[in-house]
């Protein structure tokens, strides 16, 4: 990893003494995780994972990004136990990856759902349900409120073979939550969903964290989605990681020197600035947001002169990359690195 | 337990709300009661026949309903069902079993239905009542679908479904002809299971009795067989990647 690259140690590196807290602040570890796919007929070996080293902190809604074939499904497959690394070590929530007990605490959705096609959604939630030892008691009602909150109770007595994708993404997110885990573990979870099921997901997602301090880890491409859901992120190439960290952190990294000028009902001071700036965009209720990515000593004083004479009205700010400019720039870099 | 028969549960309801097998069952009803027309034909010998035909009829359905299950675990294993579950809380060796329940209560309640269907015919046909060497060659019969079903997971979970039934089939074929086959070791190995423990046509037709104990036997040596293959195949299963 050059210079400059944010690197994985963004969380704190564990230490011999603190084991115990770390097992407490983590709920994902894995060290120098390794995969390599090979078959019987062809004795060379595909690298799909080399040594991956994260950890993620409880509490997070953490996006793990790449582009195709990068390792993230091969990552979240071993996290839960379904294929075996070629090497290295990997706990969730403090347990051993193939620990049979430990998948009560998790919830899981696979990247393409799919289910017994003869079975109602109510029917096999029913069966999930009992994998996950919820008391017959209460089954029956949580299966129902599941179904309410991703909106399927209308289907809840219609086979699963007849569902759409996005209606068997619904089920599949029903499926994840339906024991309240305490870690998400969601594989590409709004992909064939239209932009009111994508919101209402988010909406989902955030609840398990915000109301059941559930931590999330969740692999998409749709990288605005995660922007704006995640607290932290990090980014695989070709089965390495290439950096990991705060959201927050990564995208300030590279644009020290930038500036974001956010202008409200103040038509002036967007005519103003708007010929300096980098890029311009226009919000809601008549706001503009404009990103200077080099400040000359004299537009740094029309800003604030600006700033001084129509007060909250124009807003300073330091600008941030964007996650898709940040995740293409790493991508690329590390493409002509290895070319 | 509740693991497994969660599992099951959802393998016999997925296979028997399939259309197919009420198609299946009404196939072989009808070719069981056309065996009443060859009383020319067979001299006079159309009962013993119909006694034959169904018996024979019901191994076919009880192969045939393992043989769709060898299209079905590859393809839940293939399609991410199979990882879905395995997910959950639940041991691969108790997928399996939960999938050998399935499959052999399904297999079980079909070739039932077959068997009751069987009997009405004969009764009236020939208003003869059922003699009893016929319920037992027909429950044996029946009870065939544990070792056959056991067959029918081993090689759908190590294959994928373009050999998987190809497999099966050959493996009950030569699991029938035990008899003749068990002087090639090579291909009978003593690892399939005689299938023709449980074949008692003849018995049947001239209702020679069978002992309930050799019936009690015959089933506890197919369960065994059937966790034999079990954990066979599961030692095969616990180290596979599932995609």
């Amino acid at each position: 990893m050059t210079e400059g690259r944010c690197k994985p140690s963004v969380f704190p590196p564990r230490t011999d003494t603190g084991r115990e807290d770390t097992l407490d602040n983590f709920v994902i570890e894995t060290e120098n995780l390794t995969k390599d796919y090979s078959s019987w007929l062809r004795k060379a070996k595909r690298p799909a994972l080399n040594n991956l080293t994260i950890s993620i902190p409880k509490g997070s809604v953490f996006g793990f990004l790449g582009p195709n074939g990068a390792g993230k499904t091969t990552t979240i497959k071993i996290l839960m136990g379904l294929i075996r690394p070629t090497g290295g070590m990997a706990t969730v929530l403090g347990k051993p990856y193939d620990d049979v007990e430990v998948k009560n605490r998790i919830g899981f959705l696979p990247d393409s759902p799919a289910f017994t096609p003869q079975l109602s959604a109510m029917e096999f939630l029913d069966v999930c349900a009992r994998l996950l030892k919820i008391p017959s008691s209460k089954r029956k009602q949580r299966v129902e409120e599941v179904l309410e909150i991703v909106r399927m109770a209308p289907h809840a007595k219609s086979k699963v073979g007849t569902f759409s994708r996005g209606m068997l993404q619904r089920v599949g997110i029903a499926q994840a939550i339906l024991n309240s885990p305490e870690l998400l573990i969601l594989d590409e979870p709004l992909l064939g969903l239209d932009p009111y099921g994508r919101q209402e997901f988010k909406e989902i997602i955030l609840e398990q964290r915000d109301k059941f301090g559930a931590s999330v880890f969740f692999s998409s491409h749709i990288l605005s989605d995660v922007e704006e859901i995640c607290d932290s992120i990090s980014i695989l190439n070709k089965g390495r990681l290439l950096c990991a960290g705060k959201l927050s952190d990564l995208l300030s990294r590279d644009t020290d020197n930038g500036v974001l000028v956010k202008i409200r009902q103040c038509d002036d001071a967007v005519k103003a600035l708007m010929t300096d700036a980098d890029n311009v965009q226009k919000k809601e209720n008549d706001e503009w947001e404009l990103t200077f990515k080099t400040l000359s000593p004299e537009l740094d004083r029309k800003i604030n002169e600006l700033s001084a004479k129509h007060g909250e009205a124009v807003k300073r700010l330091n600008a941030r990359e964007d996650l898709e400019s940040f995740f293409f720039g790493k991508i690329e870099e590390d493409n002509l690195e290895n070319s | 337990m509740s693991e497994i028969m969660a599992i099951a549960s959802g393998t016999w309801k997925n296979i028997l709300r399939m259309k197919v097998v009420y198609f299946l069952i009404l196939c072989v009803w009808i070719l069981i009661g056309s065996a009443a027309l060859y009383e020319v034909l067979s001299m006079g010998q159309h009962k013993p026949l119909m006694i034959d035909v169904s018996l024979a009829l019901n191994a076919v359905a009880a192969a045939l309903v393992v043989i769709s299950i060898t299209f079905e675990i590859p393809r839940e294993l293939r399609q991410g069902v199979a990882s879905t579950l395995l997910t959950k809380s639940l041991g691969r060796t108790q997928y399996l079993a939960g999938k050998l329940i399935g499959i052999a209560v399904a297999a079980i309640v079909i070739c039932a239905l077959i068997t009751v269907g069987s009997f009405v015919i004969f009764y009236y046909t020939f208003t003869e009542s059922i003699a009893l060497p016929m319920f037992q060659a027909q429950l044996l019969q029946i009870l065939s679908i544990i070792p056959m079903a056991a067959i029918g997971v081993f090689f759908a979970t190590l294959f994928p479904e373009v050999v998987a039934p190809v497999l099966t089939i050959i493996a009950i074929w030569f699991s029938y002809s035990v008899g003749v086959l068990q002087n090639i070791p090579l291909l009978y190995g003593g690892i399939l299971p005689n299938l023709d423990l449980f074949n008692f046509r003849s018995q049947a037709v001239y209702h020679a009795d069978i002992p309930w104990s050799y019936v009690g036997l015959v089933t506890l040596w197919g369960i065994a067989f059937a966790i034999f293959a079990l954990m066979l195949t599961s030692l095969f299963f616990k180290v596979k990647d599932i995609k």
